[in-house]
């Protein structure tokens, strides 16, 4: 090989950094492979997104049948004692769920993560495993525990507390909500529980040892040392938790026998949607309650945000 | 693989997706076609119709006829689905009382069952059918379907025990002759005289009917806060609330087959339809069980009512709407197979001229001996109206709400004010109903 001996040779045998335009077929290649999920998304994520906001502001019948009304819907919706009568037994459905839900998922997550316990990924499958089934299923299955008489729940609480055998969880309304929140409650703990668990390895022992030394009881190596360190991911979980809770549907719908249940004790915010959207027909109106709490929610998750300082640089 | 311009994992991903779409398109185009495509809920009403189709077939050769079933309330989401989607509609379609409403909410031309009133008129079937049993699938003055049931109810009891209570059904012809036998043998929470729920409508509803009234009428105006409903909301709660309360529900299922084993019930509401339920579910009283007519509000009333219905429509895309009238005319109107049908049902076809069929007149053992078919069918001619509404759903749901709070009312307060309590509540009921009908613009169109 000619070793370079002029500039110009010296020029030719360094490597052409000028930018080169990629043939073609290289500059489409990105927009081909992310074609198919965009062509799907704007298909059947913008497109209906767009539409409904356009529907919100129709009375309908079907797709066809169609009255513009502005803001009639929203006006009717924030009137409307079935409207606020289902935002309030979301609301309290929320809050206990949040209430019992996180603390039992974080006190798993604890226990599981002790050095004392044997057989943790056995717990931790078997904590997890209801989560892995479904809302319908676990609708039906304590649809049949707690049937009054025989039902297994009312059977246990029979024999521990001697409550009545014939409590009906199901069919008095003052129970309702307690039953769905039960069922939750055993559905649910165990994701939160998988959650902490991860948050509470990325806790460094050092921390744990240097409280200690400092003389913090067990109390006070979980709030000074624990909380803090996994304060993000308790910030997820209650976010997701929240939003996951408002958007609660098919457990009270099976539960209820596809009803918002005796004096409509088990109606929720998406269940009154789905009523008026799909069984009334009316999907304008439906599409203005869907707005109002996609619009809710994240003024609750930026509220949840601030006040957990999370928004903070 | 390598000459593809994408790389390897692109043209597999490409291959597949070309594959997988291929194969669809090829497995569509071997789906066979029917001439006819029945959509229904009920497997007892599939297999009566698979019994009788090789009979329509041979009077129609070169056709062809499928029967589906299609689970329950997903029948009417999944037609729903269809109409407003115009995708994979069938030709007919079986749906139930309750959900029929919903498909007449907009314009008349919006919905997607034919308009079947001027075929009724011109064959005779209005003078065949009973009357009442149009209602439901009535809308704005037309008539969508063509019912498949007339569903009179009796009152279903345990003989034996009935008698060694000394009680005389013969003697319970009104209510308050029944009521009143009812508070002498009541025991609560061992044995009530009858299966009445506290918060279920489907007692409360089977009264309200009787009396002649409903949640509306025949133009399609709430009816819950007549005078019909009120009176029937005031004789009711007491029934199930109070220290001389004679009904009680623990529910359906196994708790029902055992509370009637046990004798928790003495009588309950059975309309032909719960007869075949009961026994099938509860066999162990067979031959302890008899019926007998609803008494009536006053002497000389109404003594039954009606509970449940299925209708069948004849669909907008049917390509063939006159064979489908015939197919329809074949399973809801033949004599032989609907009294063999009736043998397995205990279901009354709604055509009055079949009911002279001899099957209707066979003594059943599970009913001491009596002619069940021919007891439904001597109170089918009064069996009441139920009109209908795409607010049916709501104004269940708030006659339900109604219900639960007089109930709580009477429980804490009794009679004190109970008359004024019951007015607010069914006003209150019927004016959200109101309220909602009012946002829809097409519904008084015609009326």
């Amino acid at each position: 090989m000619k070793t370079p001996d002029t500039l110009a040779d010296r020029a030719a045998a360094r490597p052409d950094t000028r930018r080169r335009r990629p043939p073609r077929r290289d500059r489409l290649a990105p927009y081909l492979f992310v074609a198919p999920f965009l062509i799907l998304f704007l298909v059947f994520g913008a497109y209906p997104l767009i539409k409904s906001v356009i529907l919100a502001f129709y009375i309908t019948s079907g797709p066809r049948d169609q009255v513009f009304v502005g803001l009639e819907n929203f006006r009717f919706l924030l009137t409307d004692p079935d409207f606020w009568k289902a935002v309030r037994n979301t609301v309290v459905y929320t809050v206990w769920s949040l209430a019992l839900q996180i603390p039992l998922g974080l006190g798993l997550a604890i226990l599981l993560n002790s050095r004392w316990v044997k057989g943790r990924e056995f717990f931790r499958l078997a904590f997890f495993s209801p989560n892995l089934v479904g809302q319908v299923f676990v609708g039906v299955l304590f649809s049949v525990l707690f049937v009054p008489q025989y039902g297994l729940v009312n059977r246990f609480l029979h024999a521990t507390v001697g409550a009545p055998l014939d409590t009906r969880w199901l069919s008095e309304p003052s129970l309702i909500m307690p039953a769905l929140i039960l069922t939750s409650l055993w559905m649910y703990a165990g994701m939160h529980m998988v959650y902490f668990l991860a948050g509470l390895q990325t806790v460094e022992r050092e921390l744990y040892e240097a409280a200690q030394l400092d003389g913090a009881n067990s109390w006070g190596q979980f709030w000074h040392v624990t909380l803090p360190g996994i304060r993000h991911v308790l910030i997820f979980v209650v976010i997701i938790s929240t939003i996951g809770s408002f958007q609660l549907f098919e457990l009270p719908w099976v539960m209820l026998g596809r009803s918002p249940g005796p004096d409509a004790a088990g109606l929720t915010i998406v269940m009154y949607l789905y009523i008026n959207g799909y069984v009334s027909g009316d999907l304008g109106y439906a599409s203005a309650v869907g707005w109002t709490l996609a619009l809710g929610l994240l003024a609750v998750s930026l509220l949840q945000l601030r006040l957990s300082g999370a928004l903070r640089g | 693989m390598a000459r593809f311009p994408y790389g390897a994992s692109a043209a597999v991903m490409a291959g597949l997706a070309v594959a997988s779409g291929a194969y669809l398109a090829a497995r569509r185009a071997h789906k066979p076609r029917y001439d006819l495509r029945l959509w229904t809920f009920a497997k007892p009403h599939a297999d009566a119709y698979l019994k009788m189709l090789p009979d329509f077939l041979r009077k129609h050769p070169g056709k062809s006829v499928d029967i589906q079933i299609v689970a329950g309330e997903a029948v009417t989401s999944r037609l729903q689905a269809a109409f407003w989607s115009n995708l994979d509609v069938p030709d007919l379609a079986e749906v139930e009382i309750s959900w029929a409403g919903s498909f007449f909410r907009g314009r008349l031309e919006s919905i997607g069952f034919r308009d079947l009133t001027e075929r009724i008129h011109q064959t005779g079937l209005w003078e065949r059918i009973v009357q009442a049993r149009f209602a439901p699938y009535t809308t704005r003055g037309r008539i969508f379907g063509i019912p498949h049931d007339v569903h009179p109810v009796m009152l279903a009891y345990r003989r034996d025990l009935v008698e060694k209570l000394g009680i005389d059904v013969e003697r319970l012809r009104t209510w308050d002759e029944f009521v009143e036998v009812g508070r002498r043998v009541t025991v609560p929470g061992k044995r009530f005289m009858m299966e009445l729920p506290p918060e279920g409508l489907s007692a409360l509803e089977v009264m309200l009917f009787q009396r002649g009234g409903g949640y509306f009428d025949a133009q399609g105006n709430c009816t819950l806060d007549n005078e019909i409903a009120i009176e029937t909301m005031r004789y009711y709660a007491p029934l199930v609330a109070g220290k001389h309360r004679i009904g009680n529900d623990l529910g359906g299922g196994q708790i029902f087959t055992r509370a009637l084993e046990d004798g928790y019930y003495l009588f309950m509401v059975a309309p032909d339809w719960r007869t075949k339920s009961i026994e099938q579910d509860v066999p162990k009283v067979a031959g302890r069980m008899a019926l007998m007519p609803l008494p009536a509000f006053y002497p000389g009333g109404r003594r039954t009512s009606t509970w449940g219905g299925t209708m069948i429509g004849i669909t907008k895309r049917c390509a063939d709407p006159d064979l489908a009238w015939e197919l329809i005319m074949h399973l809801y109107l033949n004599k032989e197979a609907l009294a063999e049908q009736f043998r397995g049902t205990n279901i009354l076809p709604p055509a009055r001229d079949l009911w002279d069929h001899p099957a209707y007149d066979e003594p059943r053992p599970f009913w001491s001996n009596q002619p069940l078919g021919r007891l439904y069918a001597n109170l089918a001619p009064e069996t009441p109206p139920q009109y209908t509404s795409p607010y049916i759903g709501l104004a269940k749901a708030k006659l339900s709400e109604a219900l639960i709070a007089c109930v709580r009312y009477y429980d804490r307060y009794g009679v004190r004010g109970f008359d004024g309590f019951v007015r607010q509540q069914m006003a209150r009921a019927a004016a959200e109903v109101r309220r909602q009908m009012r946002r829809n613009p097409y519904l008084h169109e015609n009326a």
